[in-house]
């Protein structure tokens, strides 16, 4: 056991405090999507939360209601819609409340 | 309907009609071979089906016998090979046919006052969930553990028996985690159907994908890309590596070894940013796609990367087994002879630790050569498991290499869209994963079923726990096993 100390104590402390830097490897990852209002449509809003596969997507009148809690940040609305959905780069995704995770987007588009 | 006599048929798929009456007497025949599974589908009547393996070198193939069923009964095939028993109580609760013999049938997939849909129709009275009577000495008691266990566990019941330090029986509830998947794909077409077998177990997202997506390609009669068919083999190989150093800080953990645990875990940590680098995941999700693969990997960042990824995992390896300590609360735990391993149809390192060779990368046709190297041991305890994951990372990282230097590339073969049945397969870390399809017209699954290797070895687990083992064996074993509560309860 003695040499599992010596070992440990060798290889040091390799976790950082966090954020110490921004993670290398989250360039590569899927985040899950912000939307831009005045590019979403009903159609397209409708056509998103049909595709959505976790069901993190619903349309309600001139809104629709992006759920971060039911998102797995598949890219699959980003892919179908373009120029109304990118992708965020947004890790941080914690909330104190669930309610919190619930977010309105008013849908402009239409209105021009 | 007239009965062929069933055959293996290398690197293929044959499929035979056996009538009811006849079941019995084809099971005998073929219990030689594997049955690798066995699940119903519903149409104008229940259809059994039993997929046979054959795992011998030169000669592996599958065979399926497709029953119709007319009664509600079938011949007790957990009698001829006691494989068949889990799949006998499942079919029960999705489709309500169960075997003649009248045993009692335990409760495997749907949860107890919940009112989850079935693929057929409900059985007509519970499940019995009926255990055999424990009693040593008239001393043995029962307590349970779980469902809630410590940090980080997946959910998980033990119905522990013991008559003091020794473990007499366990037994498992897998339930709790039960999602109705393969009720969820029907419908679905195979490619929006990824999404869920990814998720059917998350550690072998790549080999669940990739045995759904073949499915349906032998379904609609296609062939992926060479290329393509290299770029699943390069994510399945680095999905082995990570599983292999997650269950290498298991069992760390398992016997009290927390520097061991950390530096084993410094080398998944560096595998999965690595498999974040090539393919743009950390579990490699989204890599495959049906008629191919969605992504190619960065084989610059995997060809800078591995080399240093693996030594962080081949220096923790090697240190393990130089300390006595540690291999000692290895050795003679857990053990599983081959008889038990054939009888049951595991798979995986599980079965190649007892000496048996089954691993689906051997079925010609795939992407792998014949000179891929299957690491086995004789022991069946967790040291002989441990040494085959990492002979098994070794050879993972050689076939990197060689799938990188003959090419790999993304793109898709189209999907027809029209009807048809399929099996496919895939090595995934934990041994052979499975899935059967059957398209509608349309192109839209009317029925799939998905079978990941956590499926298969959990009925494994209380074997290994029985022999002779004590309490604190249990975690040690399980980290050898290193399945996944979510595989088994889909």
């Amino acid at each position: 056991m003695t040499l599992w100390f010596i070992r440990g104590l060798r290889r040091g402390v390799v976790t950082t405090r966090y954020p110490a830097r921004p993670d290398a490897s989250a360039r590569f990852l899927p985040t899950p999507p912000a939307f831009r209002s005045r590019a979403l449509t009903r159609e397209t809003a409708g056509r998103l939360a049909a595709i959505c596969p976790s069901g993190a997507l619903r349309l309600e009148d001139r809104t629709l209601v992006y759920d971060v809690g039911r998102c797995t940040a598949c890219g699959r609305c980003a892919a179908e819609a373009p120029a109304a959905v990118r992708s965020s780069g947004e890790f941080e995704l914690a909330a104190a409340a669930r309610s919190e995770l619930i977010k309105k987007i008013p849908i402009r588009g239409d209105l021009r | 309907m007239t009965t062929v006599e069933p055959r293996v048929v290398p690197g293929a798929v044959t499929t035979f009609q056996v009538a009811s009456p006849d079941l019995e007497a084809v099971a005998h025949d073929l219990a030689d071979l594997r049955l690798a599974d066995m699940f119903a589908s519903n149409g104008d009547q229940t259809t059994l089906r039993l997929v046979w393996a054959n795992d011998t070198l030169g000669e592996a193939g599958y065979v399926i016998t497709e029953t119709p069923i007319e009664n509600g009964e079938y011949p007790a095939l957990s009698d001829i090979a006691p494989a068949a028993f889990v799949e006998e109580c499942e079919i029960y609760e999705q489709f309500g046919i169960r075997p003649a013999s009248g045993k009692p049938l335990n409760r495997i997939m749907l949860p107890p006052h919940a009112d989850l849909p079935t693929l057929g129709r409900k059985p007509r009275s519970e499940p019995e969930e009926q255990h055999a009577p424990h009693l040593v000495g008239g001393q043995a008691f029962e307590f349970p553990f779980g469902p809630v266990r410590q940090v980080g566990v997946e959910s998980l019941y033990y119905g522990l028996v013991t008559s003091g330090e020794e473990v007499v029986d366990l037994y498992l509830f897998t339930w709790h985690k039960h999602r109705g998947l393969e009720w969820r794909l029907q419908g679905m077409t195979p490619h929006d159907a990824l999404f869920l077998a990814e998720r059917a177990e998350g550690l072998s997202a790549v080999a669940m994908t990739w045995a759904l997506a073949a499915a349906a390609e032998a379904a609609a009669g296609i062939q992926p890309a060479k290329g393509a068919q290299r770029t699943r083999a390069v994510a399945a190989e680095l999905e082995r590596l990570y599983n292999h150093a997650a269950a290498m800080a298991a069992l760390c953990q398992s016997t009290g070894l927390s520097v061991g645990q950390s530096a084993a875990e410094i080398a998944l940590e560096r595998l999965l940013r690595l498999n974040a680098r090539a393919f743009g995941h950390r579990y490699l999700f989204g890599v495959i796609d049906v008629g191919g693969a969605s992504r190619a990997p960065d084989a610059d960042a995997i060809r800078e990367d591995l080399p240093a990824a693996y030594g962080e995992f081949r220096r923790a390896a090697d240190a393990l087994l130089g300390t006595n300590s540690f291999v000692d609360r290895l050795e003679a735990t857990g053990i599983l002879t081959a008889g038990q391993a054939r009888g049951l149809g595991l798979v995986g390192p599980v079965a190649r630790a007892a000496g048996l060779t089954a691993d689906t990368r051997l079925v010609p046709g795939g992407p792998y050569g014949e000179q891929t190297t299957v690491a086995t041991a004789t022991a069946g305890d967790v040291l002989a498991r441990f040494t085959v994951m990492l002979a098994e990372a070794a050879e993972s990282v050689r076939l990197i290499g060689q799938f990188l230097d003959a090419g790999t590339a993304a793109g898709a073969v189209e999907m027809p869209g029209t009807g048809g049945t399929g099996l496919g397969w895939a090595e995934s870390s934990r041994g052979e994963a499975l899935a059967w399809i059957a398209l509608g017209d349309d192109g839209r699954i009317t029925r799939a079923r998905l079978r990941p290797a956590s499926a298969r070895n959990w009925r494994g687990f209380d074997d290994a726990c029985r022999s002779q083992n004590v309490f604190t064996d249990i975690p040690i074993i399980e980290a050898s096993f290193w399945l996944t509560v979510a595989g088994m309860a889909r």
